[in-house]
């Protein structure tokens, strides 16, 4: 991550003229949002709902709880795109909103089971999403099976953790400026510490059955089976 | 296909950033609730907004302000100089106007408006037990009008 472009030490504009940035694409969604603008308000919610969702996972709350606090974000974004100046700026405002949502409801109490988007119990609502087809390539489901485990190691990975990978891996990418002040932590800490969470990701138990699998034995099916078996 | 997880943590940050991006696309209902945000915008526009300062429920409290219980909810939103105070409790709200105006207090929820009161002449309004989910205040007096920011109030 050597070469991760910092916002904190490159030119506010670095792009040729005539292609839009994707600073300058996103500068127009929240100022079009901002003018009542659906389709940008609507791609707005598109882009980061990834994000809002990830923090309140991050934070286990019931289904009640993650949807109120996913919906008293959004109303308090539409509060605030007026005042948006920065809007690179965005995601670490949405992640600090959400955070600071989930521990208000966390305090205030209501907490009964922990909220899963993964779980059965909305397996109806994103199942549609998994790849059940079963004429579907090999590749298209071991690429599920991974991901379904990198997102079980992720829930195991400690709450500082799964916030500072969220941050890393945002689209648009949060610059290390961005995380360390919403994380409060020195800039020079950010690498050390992705290298840490990182390996305690690479050595999650729900990646473990991975490591160390010969690629060679890829796609013989008995390695991929037991992958299934233990990624799940 | 090579080595996988990669051994490499660019490549590793990059499939769990993909992991996570299609970690199923948000429940619909999630997204539904966020798109139908911006249906307040228009209606919010001609009042300031009444920024969440202090919720007793989460931030420390300011020794000797405020009169909270353990069974109270004790929250303050500020405009410039227009503050709302309110407490929770189960039986109810109870809330204050500062500067003190008369006036009256629309209670909202992303639904529309579910409760309208008068404000005394000293500021002082109440309300019936908050339903759930984020809820609004809508502060109307003859000098000022205010909305407070969305916050889980049940």
């Amino acid at each position: 991550m050597a070469e991760r472009p910092d916002s904190a030490t490159r030119p506010e504009v670095g792009a040729a003229p005539d292609v839009p940035a994707a600073d300058e694409i996103l500068a127009g969604l929240v100022s079009a949002a901002a003018n009542g603008d659906e389709p940008a308000w609507a791609e707005l919610v598109r882009r980061y709902a990834p994000l809002v969702l990830s923090v309140i996972r991050a934070h286990r709350l019931n289904r009640t709880d993650a949807a109120d606090v996913n919906q008293t974000v959004w109303l308090r974004l539409v509060e605030h795109l007026g005042r948006v100046r920065e809007p690179a700026a965005l995601a670490t405002w949405l992640a600090t909103t959400t955070r600071r949502e989930c521990y208000r409801l966390v305090r205030i109490g209501r907490r009964t089971q922990p909220f899963d988007p993964l779980d059965d119990a909305v397996e109806a609502t994103i199942g549609a999403l998994l790849p059940q087809d079963p004429s579907a390539p090999d590749e298209n489901l071991l690429r599920a099976e991974r991901r379904q485990a990198l997102r079980d190691g992720f829930g195991q990975l400690p709450a500082r953790c799964r916030e500072l990978l969220s941050l890393l891996v945002s689209d648009p990418p949060a610059s290390y400026r961005e995380i360390a002040e919403r994380l409060g932590m020195p800039i020079g800490s950010i690498g050390p510490s992705q290298a840490r969470c990182l390996r305690k990701l690479r050595n999650s138990p729900a990646l473990a059955a991975f490591v160390g699998a010969s690629p060679d034995a890829e796609g013989s099916g008995g390695d991929r089976d037991g992958a299934v078996a233990a990624g799940r | 296909m090579g080595l996988w997880p990669p051994a490499d943590d660019d490549g590793l940050l990059s499939e769990l950033g993909a992991a996570l991006r299609d970690s199923g696309p948000p429940p619909e209902e999630f997204l539904a609730a966020g798109y139908a945000a911006l249906t307040w915008r228009t209606v919010d526009a001609e009042l300031a907004i009444a920024e969440l300062t202090f919720d007793s429920a989460c931030d420390p409290e300011p020794a000797g302000l405020t009169r909270s219980t353990g069974s109270t909810r004790a929250l303050a939103f500020h405009a410039g100089p227009v503050v709302v105070a309110i407490e929770v409790t189960a039986t109810g709200i109870v809330g204050q106007l500062s500067p003190a105006r008369g006036g009256r207090v629309v209670a909202r929820t992303p639904h529309g408006p579910y409760e309208e009161v008068a404000v005394d002449p000293v500021g002082f309004f109440s309300l019936g037990p908050p339903p759930s989910g984020p809820v609004q205040l809508h502060a109307l007096t003859s000098d000022y009008a205010v909305a407070t920011s969305w916050v889980p109030l049940g």
